[in-house]
């Protein structure tokens, strides 16, 4: 066997690691250690000359093995593995120690990080060792495209790449297109009229001679990978139609908060206290009025319902402010005569022109009161006919701190914006991550906000997090660009750190063939043994840990990688007694 | 100096590692006694492993992946609990007290929960001091 | 066999540890082979069957004894003196059954210490007559001299935990007509396996030659002993519910005990990689329980009564954590809510 050559690199990540761990001390104490040639430390390991510094170590100190302690290997693995492979050495000869996310950010005490750090370092080299060279797959990319959700983000992705001449299968779950957008009257800061953006564009999905629309329909599940996935959809006359697609965009949407469990808006009790999008459908009619059909004297609006609070939604839903203030002047034009009262906890008017739209709207002689959510919410009560208005709303103005009452018959509750509830069925479907307030995770939350973690499936519009038209059509612009790269170059290259079954040990007890829950294991009843089909495997270790002989290796994730990783990390010389 | 626990902990990759991952970018701190071990899902986390930890002298282990119902491998999450409870058992037979081991679910936006959980559970080793195996292994002839 | 004798006789010692001597009958199960046994080789020592005392071992040149067929694990003093004395007298030190492979049923008694064996046996147990609460000691004086016994060691060892093997030849006793198979591999002067090596065994499961049907439907709702089940003697042991150490043990005994309808223990030792058979084992199994929560995970666990004694029936002491932590030991601090 050829002789072990392991390369130490332990990054600062400028002050970032090296304030908090010593750089220098781990590397004292790990290249001392069996088969490490060559340890340095250096300012920023992932930059160019960092790079090089390895490329030319690997080259002149014939190494066969690299660690890397920086950064998370969720953000630099790939970046160090192509390192390696120009260095000419197989990109999976590399191990990263996380001494930033997991030690430097995370602990205050300088000896016990670094001590920490060592651990680390010592496990990589330790798991590094038992590295195999591991090829990459190289397969064909499908170019067609399967789009889930035909509201504005949809259309416009499946629009994107439809005209660059490509396949695309878009699914609506009801029975229109146009999803929330559509039910909108106006759109804000410049007052377009939501149908007349949405209309043509919902026209020309219908007619575009690459799209293919299914809908009411549902997706119940999508089998293969990135490049070749599928899914067999049952249409309404009971057949059934199978579609092979490369790439999968999700654009599932929103549904707006149900303001009925904050009780003290009495929504769904007191008939003239809607929401956001009610009131958006009165203004579509035409006519503002209450529920007894009179037009109202006092309207309030209030911000942040179920937005920015513990108790519902901590995050901000990034529309309902400027929605509120284009509600106040189509008020005011409708009922120039009105009082409006705009009770709201901060008003975010980031964006083009929205800060113009605040400025322009606090000269129509609308009232802004300030309340302060952590001092409890504003009260809606009914007056029962004993005053000329019909209800009360109290609250606390934040800055007079007085108590005030404000008159209403008519209030709007600005409700938040939730992912949508088949969002759960989809990220499973699709194979995404959920934040915890149900949004799909990015792949990065800055370098990569539209790509997920599965490789080739992308997030677009409301599903991703809360945003408005504007920014939801670039997602979908920017998803589309990333599909067609990959259609154009026509092939992908992925990790093959599939399972492997070892048929000279492997008894046949069938046990992992159930494990598998992408179907990829199966048995064969000539050998007697079981067999992965490495295309469906997508490399969870499960049936690598079920198999009761060690016949099936999870590679790349192997016992002994595991176990030598464990040693490393407990060596007596590690703990924190030994400081 | 007083006890120090060595605390092994398993991550799944899309779930734990990832919240662990933003912990850390959130600059939320925590107990540095735990010591992170990446698997691609809480399905891989073999009994043989959490072993191997114990033996090399860990006083606790940690597993962790993600909610039941969002395994990123659809049910790998729930091998992992049905072999935790299984090795629960066994602990008791071999003297070491099942708190040593936890088994708790993290989202990768669950980065305060993981600081939590890690000194939480960092605190439950500590209370129940070092854990002797490796020391009776090597020594109790 | 002409052709055989013209070659020296080899020098073949048998020794009993920590045993049941089921291992030194199975050798003589080679019946009228045996023969060709003594055709090819001469027992030098053999305290089953030969008044050969430990002080003509101690007086054999090393390296003298051919083979010596080492079963039984160590539990005492006198167990490791002679495994360290035949270590040295011989070429080839086979660990022959599973007691000197892995430990075995005595290796059982980790599970226990050495204070709660004696007090069990000299003082709690039903059958137990001591009035004088008599115990064993290592040196009585009488007035002729000291009288000694074994120090009775707090852990149950393998022979490989103690002293090199060469080879090991598993099983509870090992199948005799692997033993011979082995035995003429040697005599015949064939080439041997690499040191180390698991012989008279294959390196695939059970299962691969199991005649019982196997699927794919290893789901388990409820653990049963084998007598609570009505067994169609077709199926597979683990689809009816039965825990059946098979897949993860070696093949090679000829499936004795599935023959007789009887789940497999796992006394041959697990697949080459394996490091501990029981973890495997116990993974393997916990992956089949059909429940996805903790309370219906534990009320399936609930008929898994004894774990260790199960899955490390024959292994406990050469398993990754090989011993229960004496009680003077363990964490005696009150959980923290």
């Amino acid at each position: 066997m050829e002789e072990i050559k392991i390369g130490v690199y332990v990054c600062w990540c400028g002050t970032n690691i090296a304030k908090m761990v010593d750089v220098d001390q781990v590397v004292d104490q790990i290249k001392f250690l069996p088969d490490v040639a060559v340890a340095r430390n250096y300012k920023y390991m992932c930059s160019d000359p960092g790079q090089d510094m390895i490329i030319r170590d690997i080259k002149q100190h014939h190494l066969n093995r690299v660690v890397v302690a920086a950064c998370s290997p969720r953000i630099h693995e790939l970046t160090f593995r192509k390192a390696l492979a120009k260095a000419g050495l197989n990109p999976m000869m590399f191990q990263m120690a996380n001494i930033r996310e997991q030690v430097a950010w995370v602990h205050t005490d300088r000896e016990k990080a670094t001590k920490k750090a060592v651990s680390l370092v010592h496990a990589a080299i330790n798991r590094v060792k038992w590295h195999e060279s591991l090829d990459k797959r190289t397969i064909e990319v499908n170019p067609a495209t399967l789009v889930i959700g035909g509201g504005v983000a949809g259309m416009s992705a499946a629009l994107e790449i439809a005209n660059a001449g490509k396949q695309v299968y878009l699914v609506e779950k009801s029975k229109k297109l146009g999803g929330y957008a559509a039910q909108l009257d106006l759109t804000f800061p410049h007052f377009y009229s939501a149908r007349q953006l949405i209309k043509p564009m919902i026209r020309h999905v219908e007619d575009h001679k690459n799209i293919r629309i299914f809908k009411p329909m549902q997706i119940n599940q999508i089998f293969g990978y990135m490049g070749n996935f599928q899914s067999t959809l049952q249409l309404a006359n009971g057949d059934e139609t199978k579609l092979k697609f490369g790439n999968i965009i999700v654009a599932t949407g929103l549904q707006p908060f149900d303001p009925s469990e904050i009780t003290s808006y009495n929504y769904g009790k007191l008939p003239d206290v809607v929401t956001s999008l009610e009131f958006e459908k009165m203004l579509a009619k035409g006519r503002i009025e209450t529920c007894e059909g009179k037009e109202p004297k006092n309207v309030a609006i209030i911000h942040c319902v179920g937005s920015r609070n513990a108790n519902y939604h901590e995050y901000c839903s990034r529309t309902c402010c400027m929605t509120a203030l284009k509600f106040a002047n189509q008020i005011r034009s409708a009922l120039p005569e009105s009082n409006i009262f705009d009770l709201y906890a901060d008003m975010r008017s980031f964006g083009k022109g929205c800060e113009e739209l605040y400025t322009q709207t606090s000269r129509k002689n609308v009232i802004f009161l300030r309340f302060d959510q952590q001092n409890g919410l504003p009260e809606i009560r009914s007056t029962n006919g004993e005053e000329a208005v019909s209800m009360l709303i109290e609250f606390t103005e934040q800055f007079s701190k007085e108590q005030v009452e404000v008159p209403a018959d008519l209030v709007i509750l600005m409700v938040a914006m939730e992912s949508h509830a088949d969002a759960k069925d989809i990220s499973h479907i699709a194979g995404i991550s959920m934040c915890g307030n149900s949004f799909f995770i990015e792949k990065h939350p800055k370098l990569d906000p539209v790509a997920t973690t599965s490789d080739g499936v992308f997030i677009v519009g409301t599903c991703q997090a809360p945003k408005d038209i504007p920014d939801s059509i670039s997602q979908a612009k920017a998803a589309a660009a990333r599909v067609l790269a990959t259609i154009h170059v026509g092939t992908i290259e992925v990790d093959v750190i599939t399972a492997t079954v070892n048929e000279d040990i492997c008894c046949g007890c069938q046990t992992c063939v159930s494990v598998c829950p992408y179907k990829a294991i199966s048995f064969n009843k000539e050998k007697g043994v079981s067999e992965v089909n490495e295309i469906l495997c997508k490399g969870c270790g499960t049936c690598g840990s079920t198999c009761p002989t060690g016949a099936i290796r999870s590679r790349h994730f192997t016992d002994q990688q595991i176990l030598s990783q464990i040693q490393g990390l407990l060596s007596p010389d590690n703990k924190f007694e030994k400081m | 100096m007083d006890f120090e626990p060595t605390i092994v902990s398993f991550l799944c990759n899309w779930c734990s590692y990832t919240g662990a991952d933003l912990a850390g970018t959130s600059r939320m701190k925590y107990s540095p006694n735990i010591r992170i071990i990446r698997v691609m899902c809480s399905g891989r986390i073999d009994p043989t492993f959490v072993l191997e930890a114990f033996k090399n002298g860990a006083d606790g282990v940690l597993l962790c992946g993600c909610h039941p119902g969002d395994c990123h491998y659809q049910s790998g999450n729930y091998k992992c609990l049905r072999r935790y409870n299984m090795l629960k058992k066994y602990f008791v037979q071999l003297g070491i007290r099942p708190e040593r081991i936890r088994l708790d679910w993290i989202s990768a936006s669950e980065g305060k929960q993981f600081a939590n959980l890690a000194d939480s559970f960092t605190e439950t080793i500590r209370h129940l001091g070092p854990c002797k195996i490796k020391n009776v292994i090597e020594t109790y002839t | 066999m002409a052709e055989r004798n013209e070659r020296p006789k080899i020098k073949l010692a048998v020794y009993w540890g920590a045993a049941c001597g089921g291992c030194c009958v199975s050798v003589l199960d080679v019946h009228e082979k045996l023969f060709d046994v003594v055709a090819n080789a001469d027992l030098v020592f053999w305290p089953i069957a030969l008044d050969i005392k430990y002080n003509d071992v101690e007086a054999m040149p090393d390296q003298d004894i051919d083979v010596t067929l080492f079963n039984g694990a160590i539990r005492n003093s006198e167990n490791k003196h002679m495994a360290r004395l035949l270590r040295q007298k011989t070429k080839i030190l086979v660990a022959y059954g599973s007691c000197a492979h892995l430990g075995g049923i005595p290796g059982l008694a980790n599970l226990s210490t050495k204070t709660e064996i004696f007090d069990r046996i000299y003082k709690e147990s039903e059958s137990t007559n001591n009035p004088n609460h008599t115990r064993p000691l290592e040196k009585y004086e009488v007035k002729e001299g000291t009288l000694t016994l074994p120090e009775f060691f707090n852990d149950v060892r393998t022979l490989a935990q103690t002293v090199d093997v060469d080879y090991y030849l598993p099983g509870c006793p090992p199948q005799t007509e692997r033993l011979l198979e082995v035995f003429m591999a040697i005599v015949s002067g064939d080439e041997l396996p690499p040191r180390g090596k698991v012989l008279g065994a294959t390196d695939k499961s059970q299962c691969d030659e199991c005649p019982r049907k196997k699927s794919d439907k290893k789901t388990i709702k409820e653990f049963h002993r084998p007598w609570e089940i009505n067994d169609d003697g077709e199926t597979c042991f683990l689809e009816q519910g039965v825990l059946c150490m098979g897949p993860a043990t070696r093949s090679g005994c000829g499936h004795r005990c599935i023959e007789v309808n009887a789940p497999c223990r796992g006394c041959y030792g697990p697949a080459p990689d394996v490091i501990d058979p029981g973890a495997k084992m116990m993974s393997s199994v916990a992956t089949m329980i059909d429940g996805d929560t903790s309370e219906t995970i534990e009320k399936i666990l609930e008929n898994v009564i004894d774990p260790a004694g199960y899955f490390y029936r024959f292994s406990m002491p050469a398993s990754i954590l090989r011993r229960k932590i004496p009680e003077n030991l363990q964490a005696q601090a009150p959980l923290q809510k």
